[in-house]
């Protein structure tokens, strides 16, 4: 992706906030743009597509604009939609062990901690693996499946407000990574094979991670201001 | 060195969820409606009162056993953070006892080493570029020690089914979750802006501009 310049934001000019907010309130856009880790002021630049804008000062991201973001960010999360339904549904751990075969389920993890007594670590787990995931999808589904027809339901700011939120709660990545250091653990005592879930967790977040980053959160806030409430 | 000015002196405040900028007197946000700030409210109080609640949570979480493993062919044995390492090492794991330390030994210490010199980097305003970089890489790895919890959470699951040994969980995993809790909360809550601001007030108080009258 080509890196746009930007220009040093023009406050300079302007006596003071009053004429800083009659200008906002003419042009009606954000003129200006302000770093998210530094600081600095920018002039809103003109982004094209295919375009990133990085702070000149921080090397932070500020716009990285791609084509069609809310289709391609639909199609995925559709995709990961399906698959943590399937995570769920399937065993991720199949057990065999003195001739007998025991299959675990994504919720096993909680269930177990909380059976030993352990509830505030149950419920830790339960958010970490189950509740941030089940929040970030919805509310990604929740914001963009009505930005398709450029609509926007009742509750869509909240929602897309939660989506940050619930995407830093979200560690399936690092479950995945338990998994596979559990798997290990026991591989000397008993046999364990990986089930469906296992694999349907790697597509979840192979497509939670390409959906997040398809999508730009300044383009989705504009999109979303645009859209019919 | 090119010069910026900063949103802050303009009075002008980035809206916390929605990223529009906009005067802080309007209180709200136009967009999202999300309360305005100039820099994210008790920042520095915040991070250091979560951070010194974590290094709390630090001791317990190494001392008390992790996991409890009662086999019929190694008898009851109870393993610590460290002492799960050492034993993967002895027993020629060796990838696996370098993921562990890693992410349960390792990048929490980091972290708080990493937090405190974001702190100082405030206190002192210097090299604020590189420290924004630390903080970026903070709030990035913090997750990433969860590992050891999800491990003992699968393994207190699997194990359940078998009758070949019964695995209990332990207080050190409560604790050692609660540290990395702790930590994610105390590096989401540093302001790196915060760390620009102090650069800018140094370089204005900085003898060499002082001389030239600046």
């Amino acid at each position: 992706m080509p890196i746009i310049a930007l220009e040093k934001g023009r406050t300079r000019r302007f006596a003071g906030p009053a004429l800083i907010r009659i200008a906002m309130e003419i042009a009606k856009l954000p003129l200006l743009l302000s770093c998210p880790d530094c600081d600095a002021l920018f002039s809103a630049p003109v982004v094209r597509e295919n375009e990133r804008v990085i702070c000149p000062r921080c090397q932070a991201n500020l716009f990285s604009r791609r084509p069609n973001f809310v289709h391609r960010a639909t199609a995925l999360v559709l995709a990961a939609a399906f698959f943590f339904i399937l995570a769920n549904v399937f065993p991720f751990l199949t057990l065999q062990a003195d001739y007998r075969q025991s299959n675990m389920h994504l919720v096993g993890c909680v269930s177990g901690l909380d059976k030993q007594g352990f509830h505030l670590l149950a419920a830790m787990v339960g958010v970490f693996t189950l509740a941030a995931p089940t929040l970030l999808i919805t509310a990604l589904l929740y914001v963009l499946v009505p930005l398709l027809r450029r609509r926007r339901l009742p509750w869509a700011l909240p929602f897309c407000r939660a989506i940050q939120e619930a995407r830093r709660w979200s560690m399936v990545e690092v479950f995945l990574l338990g998994v596979l250091v559990s798997l290990l653990k026991l591989g000397t005592v008993a046999t364990l094979t990986l089930g469906t879930s296992f694999w349907a967790l790697v597509g979840l977040m192979v497509c939670l991670v390409a959906a997040l980053t398809v999508i730009d959160y300044a383009e989705l806030w504009e999109q979303l201001e645009a859209a019919q409430a | 060195m090119m010069t910026f000015d900063s949103a802050a002196a303009r009075a002008l405040a980035r809206c916390h969820s929605c990223g529009r900028v906009e005067l802080v007197e309007a209180g709200h946000c136009s967009r999202c409606h999300a309360p305005l700030h100039l820099r994210k409210p008790g920042s520095l109080q915040r991070t250091m009162a979560l951070t010194f609640g974590a290094a709390i949570l630090y001791f317990p979480a190494n001392i008390l056993p992790v996991l409890r493993v009662d086999s019929t062919l190694n008898g009851a044995r109870e393993n610590t953070i460290i002492s799960g390492v050492v034993q993967f090492w002895q027993e020629g794991d060796y990838p696996v006892a370098i993921i562990i330390f890693v992410a349960s030994i390792m990048i929490p210490v980091l972290k708080f080493l990493a937090i405190t010199m974001l702190c100082l980097g405030v206190r002192f305003g210097c090299w604020p570029r590189a420290l924004t970089q630390l903080y970026r890489v903070t709030d990035y790895i913090g997750r990433w020690s969860m590992v050891d919890v999800f491990v003992v959470a699968i393994l207190v699951g699997v194990v359940q089914l078998g009758s070949v040994m019964t695995i209990n969980a332990g207080e050190g995993a409560f604790a050692f979750a609660g540290t990395v809790v702790l930590t994610m909360l105390a590096a989401h809550s540093f302001d790196p802006r915060l760390l620009w601001d102090a650069a800018a007030k140094n370089r204005r108080h900085s003898p060499a501009r002082r001389q030239k009258g600046i």
